[in-house]
Formats: C-alpha cells, structure tokens, sequence
C-alpha cells in the first residue's frame, strides 16, 4: 500500500483544512513545518502524509485561504512558505466553530450513561 | 500554455511542485537521522517514500495550474474593474469631454445603426422563401434586362425545359374590383398558373391551392387570399373559406388563405386566382405581359439551363419569324428583382454613412490625444510605479471602450429616432422597408462598430501616450513636450476628416444639383390644378365596345359639368401612373417586321385630353368631332414619334399602321403633341401616340379596360375628390374610383426617391462637415494652447495681432488644404457610383466641387479663427510668466 491510500480516510473531511489553519495563525511555514507543527501538538496522534497535505494546501490557495511565498528555511535552502490570509482567517473562525458544535455533540451522544 | 500564465510570472507547476516535494523529503531524513538511523538508510527512507508520490505529484500538477489560471483570471479581472472605476471617476471629473466624446461617437453610431437596419431590412435580409437563391425570374430579354414572356413562349418554354422543379409558373399582375356586403374596394391581384405556389416553395396556411383542373377556363373561379386581406376583410376567421367573393362582377369561391410570411412587401398583390389560358391564348406569341418563375432543380447550373433556354429561342425564332424574330431569354434571381434599383441606393447611402463614422472617429481620437497630453504626467508616474508599456495601453483602450460603450447606448437611441424618420421621409416604393427596426442584428452590429472604432479611435492615442519618454514626462509636466510625431499625427487626422467630409459633400452637391435639374426639367404638361382618377369597367358587365365608349363619353361630360371644373378628359393613360400599354408601329412604305417597329406608348384620349393636361400640339390640329367611326382614321403622334418615324420630313398627312392588322391598321396623322416625360422628368420621352376614344378598334378593350378620369380646375384639385366620386357614381354606381391623386402628387411621388435620397446625403454632408468643423476647431484650439508661450515670445519681439492670426490660420490651413486635394482626388473618381442617380449633371461637375470646395475651407477658417483670435489677444509678459 502506497502513503497516498493509507492517509486519504484517516482525517474527518474538512478537518486537515481547519489543522492547517490553525497552525498558520503562529505565522509562515512551509509545507513541513505545517506537518510537524500538526503532528506535535497531537503527541504524533494525527500523523500528516504529503499526500493529503500538499492537495489541501493547493486548494486552499486556489480559494484564497492561503498565500504562498518562496523564502529560505531556518537551514538556508529554498522553500515554499504558507500564509494566512484575512479570508482564511475567517474562514478558520467559521470551521473551529463548526467544530466545537459537532464534538459537543458527538461528546454529549458518547458520554451519557 | 494556458494564455492567463504567461501574464505575470510564476515558475512552472511542475519545478514548484518538484522543488516542493523533495524539500519536505529532505526534512523527513533529517528527522529520522535526528531520531538515530543511519544517514544512508534514512536517505532511501525519504527517496522511498518521494517516489511513491506519482499520484500526488500528478494531482498537485492539475491543481496548481488550475491554480494559477484562476488567479491570473482573478488578477486581470481586478486589474479591468480598476481600469474601468478609474475611467468612469476620470469621466465624471472631465464631464465637458466625457459629453462631447459621447455624443460625437453616439451621432455617428446612431446615424449607421440605422441606415444599416435599414439596408438589413430591404436588401441583405434574406427572402422568407426557401432556398431563395434557386428561385429565378425566367423571361424574353427586352432593353438587356429578361423582361415579361407572352404566353406562347411561355407554354412552349415551359414544355421544353425541365431543369425548374415542378416546371416554370407564369403570373399575370391585375386589378380587382372586390363588391360584397362589404365596401367596395380595389385590390392588386394575380392570376397565377396552378403550380406558382410550389414554385414559390409557399404552402397555403388554410385550404388548398388551385388543382391543375381549375387553371382551365370555366373552371377557374377560385380564389386564394393574403393573409394581409384576408385579416382586413374577412377579420382572421377560418370561416371565410368556402365563401363566395365578387370580383369584378364573377363570383369566385374562396379556397385558400395564403400564410403572413408570404405578404413579401407593404404592395405586394393580395389575392390569386388560376390563369386558365385558353387555346388561342397559348397560341399567341405576341402581346408580353407575363412574369414567369422557375425554380432550379438540384444540381442543375444556371448554364445548364440558360442553355436549354437559348435551344428553345432558337426554334422559337425559326417557328415564329414574325413575333419572334430577335427573341431570346434570360434569367436573373427574383431577389434582385423584387429589390430592384432601391440596392445600389442603400448601399450608397451606408457607405456616405460609414464616412460620417469615419470623421466622427477622427474628433474622438483627437480629443483622446489631447486629453494623452493633458495625462501624461499621470502616465509618466504610472510608468515610473512599474505599469509596463502593455499595461498602459491597455488602461487606455479600455477607456476608449468604455466611451464607445456608452455612445453605442445613446447610438441606439439615436437609431431609433434616425429609423422612425427614415421611415417616415423615405418614398412608398422601397420594398421591406416597413420592417426595418432595431432588432438584435441592429444591437449586435452597433456594438461592433461601437468596438471597431473604440479600437480605430483609442489605439494611435494610446500607443502614442505610452511611448512617452518618462523623464520629459515627469520634468516638464507633460507641457511643453509637442513632439513632431504626435502633431503629425492631429494633422493626419484633420487631412482625413477633410478628405471624407469633402467626399460626403462632393456627393451631396451633386444630388442637389440633380434635384435642381429635375425641377427645372420640362415635363410637357402642366401638373398644376389636375386630378387624376382611375376605373376599371368590369368585362362581364361592359361586353359591347359602343357600351363601353358611350358610358366613359357620359362619364367625360359629368366630370366637366362638375362646378369648378375647367376641363375634363378620358385618357388610356396619364403620366407618372400606372398603365400605358406599347404598340409596335410601322410607318407606311417600311416592311411590317419586328426590326421596323417602333414601339410606343398609346393614349386612347378624348379630344379634350391636350388642354386638360395642358399638352401643346406643336403642329397640326386636335382631334375633334368629326373624328368617329366611318370617318377617316386618324392619330397624333408624339413629336419624338415623328422625329423617328419620319426623320427630317413633315409627318402631317403621312401614315402609320397599327394596333390591327390589314388595311384598317393604317392611320392618318393629323397632329403633332409636345413630348411628356410620362416615366418621370429623369427619364428620356419615348415615342407615343394617340388615338380618339371614338375611334379605338374594338381590340384594343381587350388590352385595357382601366381609364384615367382628368380634371382640370383653377383652384385646389384636391377639393374635387368628393364631388368627382359623386358624379362618376350617378353614371354608374358599380365603377369605384381608385387611385386618386393630384398631378402634382404624381409628379413628386415620382421624384420622391431621389429626393429623399437627396436630403440624406445633404444632412449626412452637414453632420461631416460640422464635425470636420469641430475637429479643426479642436486642434487648433490646442495648438494655441500649447504654443502660448512661443506666441508670447513672438509678440514681444515684435509680432503683430495679424501675424499671429496668419501664423495660427496657416497651421491650420495647411492639413485642410492636404485634404481637400485629396478629397478632390478622391471624389473624382468616387462620385461615379452615383452616376446612376444623377440628372443633368456630371459625376465630376466643376461646379459643384468648387463649390464645395469653398464651403469647406470657408468653414475650416471659420472654425480656426476664434482661437487665432485668441491667440493674437495673448498678453505677452502674462505668458512668459506662466511657466
């Protein structure tokens, strides 16, 4: 089984975008440093394949979520940095809210005796 | 590649995701060789995990250039609301310039919209008929042109071609005197051979069409209506089939109604009725009158046919030596022929159209100039911020659109208003022309023009401003900087827009001239206090020729008797009307075959006809009351009759023999008349002939049977209408008059398309010649402008006003003096295609270009003296101050 597969399910629909977000709101980074930043802050729970990461960035910066820049990593070689743009900003607002309601929800369904 | 990528740079999708990929692998090594594997191992981990990427990567390739079409759509369309919301806010800032651009730009846009509608209407919109182009008017050629076919060599023809689907059909245009419950009422008919319909490719909207049974005579009365008269008359109801309708004293069933598309213009003819030749008529060669119809079968070429056509004239000319001897045939597509001469007209008229375009072009290009000036500081930092020569040009044009946006707008307003006057103005005989109107072609090609000549009028500008060299731009403010190239180029402008409009007034000059020739022209009668009428006596109640004389005598005498009536007359014909059948005539001692005929117009007349329509007999004597059967047989020819009958001799006493055959035929000549331009004061008197009413042979009632009533009154013609109806229906209640006018009506219904066609081109030279006028003014408005300073110099080093105005007068003069040769050049040979349209005077005519000539460099001067003038009040010290 090839990474592109096996990654594609594992993350709820909608939720990588959100991730990826969020993750920006601390800044530019490029497409790894979003990878580690999501993989860090879930103790390696989400793990970020390229396969998914790269078409949702693709997409959001079609959408204008998202700019890309090329610049230079901490280690001097070239890369491509992501920013967050006024409108992905709303647009994080909007899906963490979203998100909130529907984990209560899946929490209130889970937790009741 | 996509067009949108090559608009602001980017690396190729496939480095950027290639780079982007192999970055994010070369982390994940270092991570792994952080975490403690060994550097090789971690490097194949990472290239392992690269290379099973193919997926990804090729889905990262479509998404990315999905990604980069949309936002450089996203730039160019941010980039086109920038360029438009600061074209509108630079509008509303310069409203002066904005209104006069518009309007300029909206007179010649509105004028060609509807001249265009106009030529769409009645030339280039296609026939409804199908497959108009096949459909072909076959007949005898007479004058160059194939002419009307007489029934003999119709039914011969038509039995030996048969290249014409469903064969040749034949129509014969008559009159209908229609009497039922309703009024009574004259409508133009057309008897038609059974199989005219198919030809024509038109299948009835109700009921049937006639079967090949009923074009037979005794069998023939049915009718197929319009769907013009079927709605006036019968009100639209499908109940009118099956009715019997009176016509000219027969009644006729009524079978048929004929579908609305099928009205093919405002006079076309409104109802059918079968042909139904009889035997005898088939037989005869002579006596032309009918317009015959083909369409061609598929795969057979007009040469194909004409071919068979020149077989059979042949054998006509050997089988029928006498009516057929010069016989031949031709064919020309029914199009051109229900067209018509009204084509060549039009198609002038959008060309002197076109022309004021062209010169309104010319103003707005230069006031885009000017204003480039004005603007080329703003262009200069524009340039300096880092907008590229392309982007510029384009800021620009998209003004020039935007203005040519809103003048196609207010165009189409104009083309209204312009259409609905055409409409109104134009002559009643321009087939179509009722059905112009403003539709979606019309909206379609105003944008297009409206597009065309935003391009034509911002391009040179745009370009012109974006070459600018920066520094002078942001140094001198954009002041100073009149470079040769740039003043060369106003000036080309002002020679072209004196060259059009030159060419414009050439044409309308010679128009006007025409129309003048035309009003002095001698008609050879005296149209003024003469009103015309006509009747038609029915033949199933006017059998007997004596029945006949006697009611129209009767009727002769009542029309006299009517107070305020001078004089009356009985005529066959009158002039500038309908009817006026040709005789071939020959002089006695000549041999009687077709070479010898001369064929001329007969007027069957009472003898008051001559001081009725104030005709002068040059020579000789009127006929009188002597003058009736039993008598001697007697004629008046027309002196243009003599002169070719009897050149160089007196024709008093000679003789002529016409209209029947054997000793009878010949006739004394006891007068001579003065010619009448009966066709028109353009066109050349023919040869015609009279006969007096007592006197006709019993024959020729068979040709006509439609008389002139003429009155001649010292007061308003127009006044007699009423009591001449009243009297004419003492006589005989069941004879409607029809077609009543005025002589003077006649007159100046025949005149009336080259008049209006006149008044078009006069007002289209008067709308160039202002804005020619408003050009010139324009430049040299600016040219003082810029050269306040140089004037100010001049002034005080010692110029005078004078020079100064000569000095201005003469930069001026010198672009409108280029123009005019090449106007004059121009028109010299342009001015031809109005030949056709011309009377009395040459296409070249001397006088008329000097004439305008004068006009225009008279108004050119005029335009550039008001700023001459200023710049001769300029204070010098205030100018030199300025900078």
């Amino acid at each position: 089984m090839t990474n592109d597969q096996r990654t594609s399910t594992e993350l709820l629909h909608g939720t990588l975008d959100t991730l990826v977000l969020k993750t920006l709101t601390a800044g530019r980074r490029h497409g790894y440093g979003i990878a580690r930043a999501i993989e860090d802050a879930t103790d390696g729970v989400v793990e970020i394949e390229e396969g998914s990461l790269y078409p949702a960035l693709y997409r959001m910066e079609r959408k204008g979520w998202v700019e890309a820049e090329w610049g230079h990593s901490e280690l001097g070689r070239r890369a491509k940095f992501y920013r967050l743009t006024p409108k992905g900003r709303r647009q994080l607002t909007a899906q963490s809210a979203d998100w909130a309601r529907f984990a209560a929800a899946i929490s209130r369904v889970l937790i009741t005796p | 590649m996509n067009p949108f990528n090559r608009v602001f740079w980017r690396p190729r999708v496939t480095d950027e995701v290639d780079e982007e990929l192999a970055f994010h692998a070369e982390m994940r090594a270092r991570e792994l060789i952080a975490g403690g594997m060994d550097p090789a191992d971690a490097r194949r981990e990472a290239q392992r995990r690269l290379d099973g990427l193919g997926r990804t990567r090729r889905s990262l390739h479509a998404l990315g250039a999905d990604r980069n079409q949309h936002m450089a759509r996203m730039q160019y369309a941010g980039e086109l609301r920038q360029d438009i919301v600061f074209t509108l806010r630079q509008l509303v800032k310069n409203p002066g310039f904005a209104a006069i651009a518009i309007l300029t730009l909206a007179l010649g846009i509105g004028a060609t919209t509807a001249i265009f509608s106009a030529v769409y209407a009645v030339v280039l919109q296609p026939l409804p008929l199908r497959d108009p182009s096949r459909l072909l008017l076959v007949g005898e050629i007479w004058e160059g042109r194939p002419q009307v076919m007489s029934v003999g060599n119709y039914v011969d023809t038509n039995a030996a071609v048969p290249d014409f689907d469903n064969g040749l059909a034949a129509v014969n245009y008559a009159n209908y005197n229609l009497a039922d419950e309703t009024a009574p009422e004259r409508v133009v008919g057309a008897r038609v051979t059974f199989n005219y319909f198919d030809v024509m490719g038109v299948r009835p909207m109700l009921g049937r069409t006639f079967s090949a049974d009923e074009d037979r005579p005794g069998n023939d009365q049915v009718v197929v209506l319009s769907h013009r008269l079927w709605t006036r008359r019968f009100g639209s109801v499908a109940s009118a089939l099956g009715r019997p309708l009176r016509m000219n004293g027969v009644t006729y069933e009524i079978v048929g109604v004929m579908p609305e598309w099928f009205d093919l213009s405002i006079d076309s003819e409104e109802l059918w009725t079968p042909i139904a030749f009889t035997d005898a008529q088939r037989a005869m060669h002579d006596e032309h009158y009918l317009a015959v119809y083909g369409r061609l079968k598929p795969g057979v070429s007009r040469q194909q046919a004409q071919g068979r056509l020149d077989a059979v004239a042949a054998r006509l000319r050997h089988d029928f030596p006498k009516d057929d001897e010069t016989v031949s045939f031709g064919m020309v597509p029914f199009v051109e022929q229900f067209v018509g001469d009204v084509r060549p007209r039009l198609l002038t008229l959008l060309a002197a159209v076109s022309l004021v375009l062209l010169i309104a072009c010319g103003n707005v290009a230069n006031l885009l100039l000017a204003r480039g000036a004005v603007r080329a500081r703003e262009i200069a930092v524009r340039t300096a911020l880092g907008a590229g020569r392309g982007r510029i040009v384009r800021q620009l044009l998209t003004e020039s659109v935007v203005l040519a946006l809103a003048a196609a707008v207010a165009g189409l307003v104009l083309a209204r208003e312009f259409l609905t006057a055409l409409m109104a103005w134009s002559p009643s005989n321009v087939p179509r022309l009722e059905q112009a109107h403003i539709d979606p072609i019309a909206l379609g090609f105003a944008m297009a023009i409206a597009l065309a000549s935003s391009i034509l009028c911002g391009l040179a500008p745009a370009l012109r401003a974006s070459r600018r060299d920066l520094h002078s731009g942001l140094r001198d403010g954009g002041r100073g900087s009149t470079g040769g190239l740039r003043d060369r180029l106003r000036g080309t402008l002002i020679v072209a827009e004196v060259a059009l409009s030159l060419l414009l007034l050439v044409g309308a000059g010679l128009l006007i001239r025409s129309a003048i020739a035309l009003q002095r022209t001698d008609t050879g009668f005296e149209p003024q206090g003469v009103l015309s009428a006509r009747l038609t006596l029915p033949v199933t109640s006017f059998t007997e020729p004596a029945h006949i004389v006697e009611t129209l005598r009767r009727i002769d005498e009542a029309a006299a008797a009517v107070p305020g009536v001078a004089s009356a007359a009985i005529s066959s014909y009158a002039a500038m009307g309908g009817g006026g059948g040709t005789n071939g005539l020959v002089p006695e001692g000549r041999e009687p075959v077709a070479a010898n005929f001369i064929n001329s117009t007969l007027r069957v007349i009472t003898p008051s006809f001559f001081g009725t329509m104030g005709v002068r007999i040059v020579r000789g004597r009127n006929f009188n009351e002597d003058d009736r059967v039993g008598g001697q047989r007697v004629m008046i020819v027309s002196a243009r009759l003599a002169a070719v009958a009897f050149p160089g001799q007196d024709p008093i006493g000679k003789r002529i023999s016409c209209c029947e055959p054997g000793p009878g035929g010949f006739k004394t000549i006891i007068g001579v008349a003065a010619d009448i331009r009966s066709r028109g004061p353009a066109i050349a008197p023919r040869p015609e002939f009279y006969l007096p009413i007592a006197q006709v042979p019993d024959v020729a009632w068979n040709w006509n049977r439609t008389m002139y009533v003429l009155v001649r009154t010292t007061g308003n013609p127009s006044a007699l209408v009423q009591p001449l109806n009243a009297a004419v229906a003492r006589i005989d209640r069941d004879l409607p008059l029809f077609d009543v006018k005025t002589m003077d009506e006649r007159l100046a219904r025949s005149l009336a398309t080259s008049r209006f066609n006149t008044l078009l081109l006069t007002l289209l030279g008067a709308i160039g010649l202002a804005l020619a006028a408003s050009g010139i003014y324009g430049v040299i408005a600016y040219f003082v402008s810029q050269r306040t300073q140089e004037i100010g110099v001049r002034m005080a080093l010692g110029a005078t006003a004078s020079s100064v105005v000569r000095l201005v007068l003469g930069q001026a003069l010198r672009p409108v003096a280029t123009g005019a040769v090449l106007g004059v050049a121009v028109a010299l040979g342009a001015s031809r295609v109005l030949s056709s349209q011309l009377f009395g005077v040459s296409p070249t005519d001397p006088l008329t270009i000097a004439a305008v000539l004068a006009t225009l460099i008279g108004v050119a001067m005029l335009a550039s003296i008001v700023p001459a003038r200023r710049a001769a009040a300029i204070d010098p010290t205030r100018a030199l101050q300025s900078e």
